[in-house]
């Protein structure tokens, strides 16, 4: 009796490490076709770039507005947070450093990927999800029209135009901002400021900067896509997938800052 | 609808946005339907759509278009007539274009121009 319940046991593990393995090996395939397609001049056709242009409009254009509200407070407050603490803890002279590695290679990218990932990947995998269950992806395929190419490739694409730019953005102004912090708290004028930046900021932080913005800015829509793709064919079954898609794509997110922590410790 | 019927070209032949809509607008305009250049699906007839749609399958490469039950699709008509009569007007290539339906649908299709085989 205890056998066969081990057995069964045994076989649960089995069944779900399989099927792990089976989704894994599906979502890396998946990865790698859009990746060659990306490579492809032929995926560029005009009708690619007219959605290309749109995508990029609705994820980095249209939230400027909120974009900017939220990295000039954000800015001044977590500057003003880092100075505070830096000053408590006598580290006045690493300032400079600790600003640059903080907003350059951690918050500027990681908070532009979240807001992408709320504001656009949760729109394009709901869209993804309606255009399955809608059979409208089936209507493209008997037009011979590449849904990569044509649907995927231009909202990867502006995921990782939008985020890249956004991140730099980003820095720009929760750097511009944290300056309010330290003319009233620190009573430092603006060319020491800039001195003080100037002297911290290195060359690879910009790699860090974009290589990270990149990765985020790729998985931010390739998770959605895969996710509404993956929708089962009724309408009760779009939010299952937006809520799976986004899960997954937030511990994606975060396995990737944990990754760009190792690299970069070593 | 424009972009959605100028897709194909545009994908397929990699023709210019405004090259391939401005076709789209010129076979919209032979059927009087210019007006719905601008609109979405939820602003179209049924009837408009079906449109659409042919005209959508006669801008791909293909030489043979089925048409699957119109009548699931156009609601409220008499009898196939006048949309038999456009089809041809709008076929410019001379593609063969062949439409499939279930036999209680028969009575639709009496009297129009075309080949009927049971």
């Amino acid at each position: 009796m205890q056998n066969s319940k081990l057995i069964k046991f045994t076989e649960s593990i089995g069944d779900a490490t399989l099927s792990f393995l089976d989704s894994l090996y599906e979502a890396l395939h998946f990865s790698a076709l859009c990746l060659i397609h990306l490579l492809q001049a032929k995926s560029y056709s005009p009708a690619m770039r007219m959605v290309l242009i749109k995508q990029i409009y609705f994820t980095a254009v249209r939230v400027l507005p909120l974009f900017i509200i939220l990295a000039s407070v954000f800015g001044s407050v977590f500057v003003g947070v880092v100075i505070v603490l830096a000053t408590k803890y006598n580290l006045q002279s690493e300032i400079g450093s600790i600003l640059i590695t903080f907003v350059l290679n951690e918050f500027a990218p990681f908070f532009t990927a979240l807001l992408i990932s709320l504001r656009s990947g949760a729109a394009i995998n709901t869209e993804i999800a309606v255009m399955r269950v809608n059979k409208e992806l089936n209507t493209l395929k008997h037009y011979e029209i590449d849904l990569i190419d044509y649907l995927f490739l231009p909202r990867i694409i502006s995921g990782i135009i939008s985020t890249t730019s956004l991140a730099i953005l980003f820095a720009i102004l929760m750097l511009m901002s944290g300056y309010i912090f330290t003319l009233f708290y620190m009573n430092m004028d603006l060319h020491s400021y800039k001195n003080l930046l100037l002297n911290a900021v290195e060359f690879n932080n910009f790699v860090v900067l974009l290589l990270k913005s990149i990765a985020f800015g790729f998985v931010t829509m390739l998770i959605p896509i895969y996710s509404g793709l993956k929708t089962q064919d009724a309408y009760t079954a779009i939010p299952i997938s937006v809520l799976s898609g986004m899960v997954k794509l937030f511990i994606a997110l975060f396995f990737i800052e944990v990754i760009s922590l190792l690299l970069q410790s070593l | 609808m424009l972009e959605n019927i100028a897709l194909i070209k545009e994908f397929h032949e990699h023709m210019p946005t405004s090259k391939a809509q401005a076709i789209a607008q010129e076979y919209l305009q032979q059927l009087d339907l210019g007006h719905i250049g601008n609109y979405r699906v939820n602003l179209c007839s049924s009837l408009e759509l079906f449109y659409v749609m042919v005209i959508r399958a006669l801008m791909s490469q293909k030489k043979d278009i089925l048409i699957l039950a119109p009548l699931l699709l156009i609601k409220r008509i008499d009898t196939m007539d006048a949309i038999i009569k456009t089809l041809e007007q709008l076929n410019d290539e001379k593609k063969s274009i062949t439409i499939l339906d279930i036999h209680s649908n028969e009575l639709y299709y009496k009297g129009c121009r075309c080949n009927i085989i049971e």
